[in-house]
């Protein structure tokens, strides 16, 4: 498996029909950079989301109207999973092929790249890589596993493909 | 690998009750068993209704008894097996935590979820959760195949769970996603949305030589899965079901058929999921499959609906029992498929296809063959 383009990001523009949480720009953002100006087919090329705790800020917020009592607003059950930013990705660079999101506390990311380019139906995988700053629910659960938690928002994409060698 | 990944055993959890027996007398007698949400108020929301087991059962538990059960049935004594989930993570501790109750934090992170799940049952492997929604346990499935196929593990015990509560219930009233009559009808004019229903069910893959070696039973072989997205919108699905027919058209050629005796479809009872299934179902297979929805009778499980619609299915082919699509009331144009509606179908199903979409356009498609 070779690396075939890489980025980083902390902060990214908003993406029309996102509201409130970093989470799906940085994802847009980090993988827009990735793939803008390649050549690929979007049928043979699979997109990996990992977050070991997704979109921590939409789903509180969420979760604070449900306990307000207050109306939920429709946006947020749109963003409430990696989907979201996923269909939107697809449909901005036709891709067609498999959309993953997944969350683990210590598999390597790029060991599930790797297997999906086993797979002779693809020729690519962007993984992404995204986490929030830690709010106080997620922070507790990264002490439970003796880890510190994120303290700034993040994300990064990998464009990998097979090893023809 | 030589050889293929086959089935040795399962445990599912709906809200008919646990076990097998309890799917087969609900599942496939097509009973509804909808009723107003008691594990909280569901005043707030379009309807009140939910498919969900009596009392209010912790996730964790759930799921940990499912896998017991898969683990039992397939008379495994293995230690490394991967652990593959498909889930949100628990939603009752996000809840408990707005409003400032005890809560515990690791179970509502899905990546943790999947750790506590393969500790409890002594796993050692790979873990991971799948997040994507409404195709999650599938993909977990498909991960599952892949890890084997490629030699990389010989056992995956692949999960899903989700089970009712109100994060989700105000997430899609919101969505007005809901059915608004208090019943799901997949495919049948009339139909105005889903509902909310337990699942949670954990099943055993492995290496056919594996299986064999140690002598264990074979349930079902998987011979094939099809994973396509429709590049079209965030949440509409592409009218024609694009990608439903690319990823039933991928695992017919994965598995070398042309054809299946039985699709077990996502079947919403969305107004727009239900045609563009109909549409990307008969550009793959033609117009004369037999397909049923049993969500009609289980409610929308979420991330679970995978892992337990390949149970369903999996009955079907062992039992030659189609499950019948509940609520239907009169053909709707756009959905013209043979939809195994007057009741269960006595059959004898060769292979079979668990069909899952979910929001974003994803699709994935499990084919299932007799041993």
């Amino acid at each position: 498996m070779i690396t075939v383009a890489r980025t980083e990001c902390v902060e990214a523009e908003p993406v029309p029909g996102f509201i409130e949480s970093a989470f799906n720009p940085l994802a847009y953002r980090a993988a827009a950079d990735c793939l803008r100006g390649r050549e690929f087919d979007g049928s043979r090329l699979a997109v990996i989301v990992t977050s070991l705790a997704g979109d921590s800020t939409t789903t509180g917020l969420a979760s604070r109207l449900l306990v307000g009592g207050q109306v939920h607003n429709a946006i947020l059950f749109m963003q409430a999973t990696a989907n979201a930013v996923l269909g939107y990705l697809s449909r901005e660079f036709d891709l067609s092929g498999p959309l993953l999101s997944v969350s683990t506390v210590d598999d390597d990311p790029l060991d599930t790249a790797d297997l999906l380019l086993t797979d002779p139906e693809l020729d690519a995988v962007l993984l992404l890589t995204v986490e929030l700053a830690a709010d106080e629910r997620i922070a507790a659960a990264y002490r439970l596993l003796g880890r510190t938690p994120p303290t700034h928002d993040g994300a990064s994409a990998l464009l990998l493909e097979r090893d023809s060698k | 690998m030589t050889g293929g990944v086959v089935v040795t055993g399962y445990g599912v959890f709906t809200a008919f009750g646990w076990g097998e027996k309890a799917l087969r007398d609900g599942v496939f007698t097509g009973t509804q068993v909808f009723a107003p949400s008691r594990r909280f108020d569901p005043a707030p929301f379009r309807t009140p209704m939910t498919a969900a087991a009596a009392g209010d059962p912790e996730l964790v538990e759930v799921l940990v008894g499912c896998a017991d059960d898969a683990v039992d049935m397939a008379g495994l004594a293995a230690v490394q097996a991967a652990v593959l989930l498909g889930s949100a993570g628990d939603w009752k501790a996000v809840t408990r935590f707005s409003r400032g109750q005890p809560y515990r934090p690791g179970e509502s992170i899905p990546g943790v979820l999947a750790g506590v799940l393969g500790d409890r049952l002594g796993l050692r492997g790979p873990r991971l959760a799948f997040t994507n929604a409404c195709v999650a346990s599938a993909t977990a499935l498909i991960h599952g195949w892949r890890l084997i196929a490629a030699g990389r593990q010989d056992v995956a015990l692949c999960a899903g769970a989700y089970l009712v509560e109100e994060e989700n219930m105000a997430k899609f009233d919101s969505g007005r996603a809901l059915a608004r009559d208090g019943v799901i009808r997949p495919f049948s004019s009339g139909r105005s949305g889903l509902l909310l229903g337990d699942g949670v069910a954990a099943i055993v893959l492995e290496s056919e030589e594996h299986a064999s070696r140690r002598g264990a039973q074979v349930l079902a072989r998987m011979t094939g899965f099809g994973v396509a997205s429709d590049a079209y919108h965030i949440a509409k699905p592409h009218p024609e079901g694009r990608g439903i027919t690319s990823a039933v058209r991928q695992a017919l050629r994965r598995a070398g058929v042309s054809d299946v005796d039985y699709v077990n479809a996502h079947g919403t009872g969305t107004p727009l999921n239900d045609g563009a299934e109909t549409n990307g179902l008969r550009a793959a297979l033609g117009g004369d499959t037999p397909v049923s929805s049993t969500k009609s009778t289980t409610g929308h499980m979420l991330e679970a609906a995978g892992a337990v619609e390949f149970v369903v299915s999996l009955l079907a082919l062992q039992d030659g029992v189609l499950p019948p699509t509940a609520g239907y009331l009169t053909p709707d144009p756009a959905c013209d498929l043979d939809y195994v509606t007057e009741g269960p179908r006595r059959t004898a199903p060769r292979r079979v296809l668990s069909l899952n979409a979910a929001f974003g356009g994803m699709n994935t498609a499990i084919l299932l063959e007799k041993p």
